[in-house]
C-alpha cells in the first residue's frame, strides 16, 4: 500500500474544503494585475521605442544630405524646424516640465506595478 | 480537455488565457494551501496572488511533471518570504516538535474542524500535512519543495496524519 493511500479520506475532505473556498473573481483579480502589467510593459516599450524614432528622425536630415546629397534646401528647411521646435521648447519651460512629468509617471508607475 | 503542460506551454509563448485556465483550475489548492499554511485569509490570498504572479513570471522555466507540485512549491517559498518579512527574528527549524502557531478566537470554540485540527499541529508537521495530505503532493515532490529529508516528510506527514485524527476523532466524541 502506498503512504498516500493511508490519508486518501482526509485528502478528500481537504479537497472538499477548498472547493468551497474556489472563487472566480479571485482569478480575475490574478489575471487583472497580470494583464496590467503587460500593458505597462507595453506603454513602456512604445515610448522607448517613440523616444529612439524621434532621435533617429532628427539625425536623418543631416545623414540623408551627407551621404545620397538631398537637395540642401530641404535638409536646411527641416534642420531649421527642428531648431525651431527646440528654440519654442526651452522659451516656454511649461512643456519641458510636462515631459518630465509624463516621464516620472511612467517610471513611478512601472516601479510599483514590479512591487 | 487540454493538460497543464499544454496549457503552460502555452503561457510560456504569452497565451494569458492558458495561463488563467491554469490559475482557474489551481486556485482552490494554491488558497487552501496559503490558507493552511499561514492560518490568516487576509495572508493566504496575498500569498496566492503572489504565487500565481510569480508562476507566470517564471512559466518558462516549468519543466514538465506535476504542475500542482510545481505550484505548491512556490507557493510554499511565496510563504517563507512572508514570514520572514513578519517574523524576522525567529529562525525556521524544521526539526523542531512544537512553535506555536498564532491562534485566533475561534480556536477557543467547542467545535473543532479540519482546519482548526490543522492549525493544532507543530508547524512541521502541519507544513507536511497540508502539502502532501491537503494539496497532495507526493513525499519527494514536498521534500523538493522544502528542502527536507525524504524521511523527515514521511515521519511529520505520519506523526501529523495521526495527531489529526485524534484531534477529529476527540470532536467527532464531543
Amino acid at each position: 500500500m502506498r503512504d498516500e493511500d493511508t490519508y486518501a479520506d482526509l485528502t478528500v475532505l481537504f479537497a472538499a474544503e477548498d472547493r468551497e473556498h474556489e472563487a472566480k473573481p479571485f482569478v480575475d483579480r490574478v489575471m487583472g494585475r497580470i494583464r496590467a502589467q503587460a500593458r505597462m510593459r507595453k506603454l513602456l516599450l512604445v515610448a522607448a521605442g517613440l523616444g529612439g524614432a524621434i532621435v533617429a528622425a532628427s539625425q536623418l536630415p543631416k545623414l540623408l544630405a551627407d551621404s545620397v546629397g538631398l537637395d540642401a534646401s530641404l535638409t536646411t528647411s527641416i534642420i531649421q524646424a527642428q531648431e525651431g521646435v527646440s528654440a519654442l521648447a526651452s522659451a516656454n519651460p511649461l512643456w519641458l516640465g510636462i515631459g518630465a512629468v509624463v516621464v516620472l509617471s511612467l517610471m513611478a508607475v512601472a516601479a510599483m506595478e514590479r512591487a | 480537455m487540454r493538460t497543464d503542460p499544454d496549457l503552460a506551454a502555452d503561457a510560456a509563448r504569452g497565451n494569458d488565457s492558458a495561463f488563467a485556465e491554469l490559475v482557474r483550475r489551481h486556485q482552490a489548492r494554491v488558497r487552501g494551501m496559503a490558507r493552511r499554511l499561514t492560518d490568516s485569509s487576509g495572508d493566504a490570498d496575498d500569498i496566492a496572488q503572489a504565487t500565481f504572479l510569480t508562476a507566470w513570471q517564471k512559466i518558462g522555466t516549468y519543466a514538465g511533471g506535476t504542475f500542482a507540485a510545481w505550484i505548491c512549491t512556490i507557493c510554499y517559498r511565496e510563504f517563507l518570504q512572508v514570514r520572514r518579512r513578519q517574523r524576522p527574528e525567529i529562525e525556521f527549524d524544521e526539526t523542531a516538535e512544537i512553535i506555536p502557531f498564532d491562534r485566533t478566537l475561534a480556536d477557543t470554540g467547542d467545535k473543532m474542524d479540519l482546519s482548526r485540527a490543522l492549525a493544532k499541529l507543530p508547524e512541521a508537521q502541519r507544513i507536511c500535512v497540508t502539502l502532501c495530505v491537503a494539496a497532495s503532493l507526493s513525499h519527494r515532490e514536498a521534500a523538493e519543495a522544502t528542502g527536507w529529508p525524504l524521511g523527515t516528510i514521511k515521519s511529520h506527514v505520519t506523526r501529523g496524519v495521526a495527531a489529526l485524527r485524534k484531534h477529529l476523532a476527540a470532536t467527532e466524541v464531543a
